[in-house]
């Protein structure tokens, strides 16, 4: 399947950029990643998301997942999103516990 | 009314959306529309995928076809797994903050949000579960 996520960890700030969609049949593989930052310093949790079209509960689930094993204290950040994203964020009422912005902004 | 039958497994998933999505786009729904149907869809068929039928194989069979009193699209989704009324299920509060946030019910909670309506019902041994949205429905 092709890879449409990458995860990196640089000075305390997660990024996860997610693209096409992410669905029950790729979150997994994304919750997998993000397991693999668990133990370390993450005080920023960024999803940078301007290519990603569709994304389901199973991946609202890997953003609730990120925020509740890297860093209860994170503060988690969405950047980019287009409007079928955001209105999936909103109607689960994930938007208000998220920083959103065009442009990641410290 | 279609109706096509499909095991109920995660490789199946686009071809199932597929085939609503085709059905869908018939009846009129724009591009937007079509995307919410997507994720409705979704929703509804993994949850049988994953926990219909718990250690063993199954179907799912859908049917598609217009709603009967307006112009719009009635979607059902049928299988012989275990009993289950998802409509039974506690809504997840989305009030709550990200780390207190359970992993449950979110799927469901966004399919009654989207669709205009959502029936189950138990039969035969069967859950028939059965979507309608109207073309225009800003809901």
């Amino acid at each position: 399947m092709e890879t449409n996520f990458s995860v990196s960890l640089e000075n305390g700030v997660a990024k996860m950029t997610l693209a096409g969609r992410i669905d029950a049949t790729n979150a997994p593989a994304l919750q997998d990643e993000v397991k693999k930052l668990v133990g370390q310093t993450v005080n920023k949790i960024v999803f940078f998301v301007k290519d990603l079209e569709y994304i389901a509960s199973a991946g609202l689930r890997v953003i609730v997942f990120a925020k509740q094993k890297l860093g209860v204290a994170a503060q988690v950040y969405l950047i980019g999103a287009q409007e079928s994203v955001l209105n999936v964020v909103k109607m689960s009422g994930l938007d208000n516990f998220m920083t959103i912005q065009d442009k990641f902004e410290e | 009314m279609e109706h096509k039958t499909f095991v109920a497994k995660m490789e199946n998933l686009e071809l199932m959306i597929n085939f609503i999505l085709v059905h869908a786009r018939k009846q009129g729904f724009d591009e937007k529309m079509l995307g919410q149907i997507h994720l409705v869809a979704e929703e509804a068929l993994v949850n049988v995928v994953n926990y219909g039928y718990p250690g063993k194989t199954g179907d799912i069979e859908i049917a598609c076809g217009p709603a009967e009193d307006k112009q719009g699209i009635l979607i059902e989704i049928v299988d012989s797994g275990i009993p289950f009324n998802p409509l039974e299920k506690p809504e997840p509060d989305i009030n709550l903050p990200l780390e207190e946030r359970g992993i449950g019910g979110l799927g469901i909670f966004m399919i009654k949000k989207i669709m205009d309506k959502v029936t189950y019902k138990r039969e035969n041994d069967k859950n028939f579960l059965s979507l309608v949205k109207y073309v225009g429905s800003t809901k």
